[in-house]
């Protein structure tokens, strides 16, 4: 009977998936229609000569007029127009030249291969989050109906796919055809390799993202706790971070022409690091360093990147190493917030992950704040930005308080997330009911 | 860090406060906006205009134009010379006159076809010539422009101004001080001619692509930093207007309004701002209900987003630019000839002249209740958040509210119909280039196919079944205070105008079970979407104007004015790059649909309450 009823289970399981799968299929040819019918309609070169979407890091425009210097066998990296790795521009070429044949093709066709990358990801995460939680009976009574439902994986990986494919900020950048789509295909290409405990696949992945663009670099620690963690192997561990090293150093020996040439890192590095290109951007960069005076300038550089990269770096990874999913998430939330070319995209691709904390929301306390002010703060950036550049009318004032307003709202949710987090780990062993012999008691954090 | 960490922050007493008071929150918020916005006319909350720009240094030099008699020589002369013209410019004469007093003088060719009639061209000749700067290579340029009107033209004569203009320029090219060139325009067919006469002097198109044909300049000089448009109706002046109001509700920098208006108090012209004068009150009441007034009558003008003048095609240069119109009749009994008029045009671009940086340094976002009091965006800004903030205070409670309730609710399917709202304002926004598709003369198929549109798009709620309107809503209202909020960033005017009328029905808007409550509110509803505001508008106007006639034939009137309205607004959308039209239908009436769903949401009363 019990055998029976089992199998019936893993049917119902099986139909459930498969209509999952189909669903997630139809929401992906949807979301190829509309980039597609927005990409060809004039609104293209509006959005993607958008700041917020283009940035000196992410424009596509760079990359071309990189590209075509380098076919003419000239050094872009003499200028300071090119801020994208030899490797990442002759990966561009390839891949248009060879295998799309057409950019509008290519980057609806990496976004998409970026949503369906999380969405399995987030499917075995979900799914073992869920078994994880199966045995209810180790729970308090009153956290039973948070607890994860049968459907949670499916559930959870659809709205991941949804998340990412209709938010209108990964939307914009794919439209916009900033880079950092691209980017974001090998992060989520390193997210996958990590849930699936390919060690090679998400250290090569996060080797790109790092030569690319930096900062994920520090997602090394996460990836190393998770294999401790889930996979119970230090060898794995071990082993990614090794591998992380080796394919950096293999990717730098062939960005630098075998040695012979490293005047980009002065380019890519430099220009990440010290920040040189100061066109605003929604970041908090830009408007910081126009103010400096020029002799406080390192000063703010080493303050503004050892915030961005190591501050929060050690102690979340403390407090957060028995679910080091949720470290990665947060630390790419830090990254997005805090770094100095910041763009839609690096939001929208934080944004989509959030459904996997869909047990956190009843926890989650400044949601709708959060919500209204990225709204408000997204549709005046380009309001303001045209007062100022077009109208000659608003100055960098404006909106730079809306970047800083776009910033708050960032951090509040990262806030918000990682303490209904610590909540649910409390409430797990103790228990929602807080009354201390019999009065109201407060959480409070120490 | 508290408010982050602290663990009762959000569900605790504010959320229970925001739930049990909102409504009273909502009023408040409102009300207190609104008064705050209606004060800040009285002169105790709003300040004194003052220069910031410290190079202009106003009147300091003693004028010294003497051309008046020239001017009046010139007047004669024209006003023969149109006589011989139909309707175009009488440049033969002008381009002569430029030539005679040293300018480079050249013409510019533009032609319009027609946005709503694909067979309709008309085309255009401006004149202008150029004072080159013996102190400066040319790299920066005042204008001073004047309309021409024929005259058969409904406008009244400015051929004054072109007589002035032009003893001006006598005066000017003899003198050795001149920093920045000055640009002397002369435009055809009102603010068709200086849109053209602009585009061309950039190389760029504001408006939709081959509509205005902007043709090419054969002579330039530098940028432009600042620009004079002149409307004198008369050779005799009792009292100058200054008008600022520009395309899309930009403004020009203060400072150049100052100056104008410090420039015509030393050379004794009284001058006016909305035909108004500085007045004594001894009543507090009537004294802001004078500046109330004054500050309405610069609303209204400037939330439309049409210019007053043509100064306000310049401004989305970022060029600073206003309209001296000279009236006839007097204010205080005395008059001046063209010799102050002459004298004002050389302190004003005596003073511009000096400009070392391009204006920046005073306000581009302000309101004036008189012409020497100003109400800054720090002031009036808070004024509208106020407002917007009834509605978002509103949206957060009822979020709470159904947090609280803890039913599942259908995102995707409110998701979905809250897009497809917007495309139906996106159709209605292209409708005139589908239109267009059709080669035939399509301004009345154009209003007919919008208004059958927007009663179609009446029906879309019938067909939910099964909806949450209660998210609907939260939507709505965010989305409502968040357009109202950017509109009164870019035209505070109109953000408030559209505030003031939409954010108490908004508020009033909700689900119940009541049925005629139900009905009340669609009727509000109704009344307040933006064709039925439009109608209203037009139908007050036409009354006041045709008093003496029947309701019948004034209401015929009002029809064909909406209809007029609709389509100016489309054209001037599609030639000058207006915003209003795109932005009523891809924002205002979506929106307003997206409430109106709500309004078809009902409570189920329970039934069998007892059992």
């Amino acid at each position: 009977m019990s055998l029976k009823k089992s199998t019936k289970n893993a049917e119902v399981q099986e139909i459930s998936s498969k209509s999952t799968t189909l669903k997630a299929l139809l929401l992906v040819t949807i979301a190829a229609l509309l980039r597609y019918a927005i990409m060809t309609s004039k609104y293209q070169s509006i959005i993607a000569n958008h700041v917020e979407v283009s940035t000196p890091l992410s424009s596509w425009k760079r990359v071309s007029e990189g590209s075509f210097l380098f076919s003419k066998n000239i050094n872009p990296y003499d200028g300071d127009l090119l801020h994208e790795t030899p490797l990442a521009i002759k990966f561009y070429k390839v891949m248009l030249h060879y295998v799309f044949r057409n950019v509008h093709l290519m980057f609806i066709v990496f976004d998409l291969g970026t949503g369906m990358l999380l969405y399995l990801a987030v499917k075995k995460y979900a799914f073992e989050f869920q078994q994880h939680h199966k045995d209810r009976k180790k729970f308090p009574e009153d956290v039973q109906k948070y607890l994860p439902s049968q459907d949670f994986a499916q559930k959870v990986s659809i709205y991941v796919l949804m998340g990412f494919l209709f938010n209108p900020y990964s939307l914009l950048g794919c439209i916009g055809h900033s880079t950092m789509g691209i980017h974001n295909f090998f992060l989520s290409l390193f997210i996958f390799g990590m849930i699936y405990g390919s060690v090679v696949v998400s250290s090569f992945a996060l080797a790109v993202c790092a030569t690319v663009s930096f900062y994920p670099v520090i997602l090394i620690l996460p990836l190393s706790i998770y294999f401790v963690k889930e996979y119970k192997s230090n060898t794995k561990a071990v082993l990614a971070i090794v591998n992380f090293v080796t394919f950096l150093v293999l990717i730098t020996i062939y960005n630098s022409n075998f040695g012979k040439d490293f005047s980009f890192v002065k380019n890519v590095y430099g220009c990440i690091l010290s920040v040189p290109d100061l066109q605003p951007n929604i970041g908090l960069f830009w408007y910081f360093f126009t103010e400096m005076f020029d002799h406080f300038r390192e000063l703010f550089i080493y303050s503004f990147q050892i915030n961005t990269t190591i501050l929060y770096l050690v102690p979340l990874s403390i407090r957060f190493r028995n679910t080091p999913f949720v470290l990665t998430v947060a630390l790419l939330f830090l990254i997005s917030i805090f770094k100095s070319y910041p763009c839609l995209s690096d939001l929208g691709f934080v944004l989509s992950l959030l459904p996997n904390f869909v047990h956190l929301f009843p926890d989650c306390q400044q949601g709708f704040v959060v919500g209204v002010i990225l709204v408000i703060s997204s549709s005046l950036a380009p309001v303001l930005w045209h007062l100022w550049i077009y109208s000659a009318s608003a100055n960098a004032n404006f909106y730079f308080g809306v970047t800083l307003a776009y910033a708050i709202a960032q951090i509040f949710l990262v806030t918000d997330i990682l303490f209904a987090q610590t909540k649910w780990e409390y409430s797990l062993k103790h228990g929602k009911d807080t009354k201390i012999d019999g009065e109201d008691g407060v959480l409070s954090l120490e | 860090m508290g408010l982050l960490t602290d663990p009762n922050g959000g569900q605790g007493k504010l959320t229970k406060l925001l739930l049990n008071y909102h409504g009273k929150l909502c009023k408040l918020s409102y009300l207190i906006g609104v008064i705050w916005f209606c004060s800040l006319a009285a002169p105790q909350f709003n300040s004194n205009t003052y220069f910031s720009e410290n190079a202009l240094l106003p009147g300091l030099v003693k004028s010294t134009f003497q051309q008046d008699r020239l001017a009046l020589q010139y007047f004669q002369e024209l006003k023969d010379e149109t006589q011989k013209y139909d309707s175009s410019l009488p440049y033969a004469w002008l381009l002569a006159k430029f030539r005679q007093i040293g300018l480079d003088a050249y013409t510019h060719n533009f032609t319009l076809h027609s946005p709503l009639n694909p067979n309709e061209t008309f085309y255009g000749k401006n004149v202008y010539g150029i004072l080159r700067a013996p102190r400066a290579s040319s790299t920066e340029a005042l204008v001073l422009s004047v309309p021409y009107r024929p005259p058969s033209s409904i406008h009244p004569t400015t051929l004054p101004s072109i007589a002035i203009q032009l003893a001006f320029a006598k005066f000017a090219v003899k003198e050795k001080y001149w920093a920045k060139d000055i640009i002397f325009l002369i435009t055809d067919h009102e603010q068709l001619g200086m849109q053209a006469w602009l585009e061309a002097y950039h190389g760029v198109s504001c408006g939709n692509k081959d509509v205005l044909n902007h043709g090419d300049l054969k002579g330039r000089a530098g940028a432009i930093q600042a620009a004079i448009n002149l409307e004198l109706h008369s050779v005799r002046i009792g009292y100058l207007d200054i008008k600022i109001e520009g395309l899309n509700g930009q403004l020009p920098n203060l400072d150049l309004f100052n100056l104008a208006g410090k420039i015509c108090i030393k050379e004794g012209v009284f001058y006016t701002f909305k035909s108004k004068s500085r007045a004594y009150f001894r009543d507090p009441y009537t004294e802001w209900l004078y500046y109330f007034k004054n500050l309405l009558a610069m609303m209204t003008t400037h939330a439309t987003g049409i210019p007053n003048g043509n100064h306000g095609l310049f401004l989305r240069f970022g060029i600073q630019a206003l309209t001296l119109e000279g009236f006839e009749q007097s204010k205080e009994g005395s008059r001046v000839g063209l010799l102050n008029i002459g004298r004002v045009i050389e302190g004003i671009f005596r003073s511009s002249n000096n400009l070392l940086e391009r204006f920046h340094q005073s306000f581009f976002f302000y309101l004036l209740p008189n012409y020497d009091r100003y109400i800054s965006i720090g002031l009036y800004m808070p004024a509208a958040c106020m407002i917007a903030a009834a509605l978002i205070i509103k949206a957060c409670a009822k979020w709470f509210k159904l947090q609280e309730e803890d039913i599942n609710v259908a995102y995707i399917k409110v998701i979905v119909v809250f897009v497809l709202m917007h495309f139906i304002g996106a159709f209605v926004n292209s409708l005139p280039q589908i239109a267009q598709l059709f080669n035939y003369d399509v301004s009345s198929a154009i209003f007919f196919g919008l208004i059958s549109v927007l009663i179609t798009s009446l029906l879309v709620p019938l067909v939910l079944k099964d909806f949450s309107f209660e998210v609907m809503l939260i939507f709505a209202l965010l989305e409502l205070g968040t357009t109202l909020i950017c509109l009164s960033m870019n035209n505070i005017s109109l953000g408030m105008f559209c505030s003031v009328i939409s954010v108490p029905m908004a508020l009033i808007i909700d689900i119940t079970s009541n049925k005629f409550f139900n009905y009340l509110q669609k009727l509000l509803w109704i009344l307040i979407h933006p064709f039925t505001i439009l109608f209203i508008v037009v139908t007050i106007n036409s009354w006041l104007l045709f008093n003496q006639e029947s309701i019948g034939e004034v209401l015929l009137r009002a029809i064909v004015a909406t209809q007029e309205a609709v389509i100016y607004s489309v054209a001037d959308s599609m030639i000058y790059g207006n915003w209003l039209y795109t932005v009523v239908t891809m924002v205002l009436i979506p929106n307003w649909l997206c409430f109106w769903c709500v309004t078809f949401g009902r409570i189920k009363s329970p039934k069998n309450k007892f059992d």
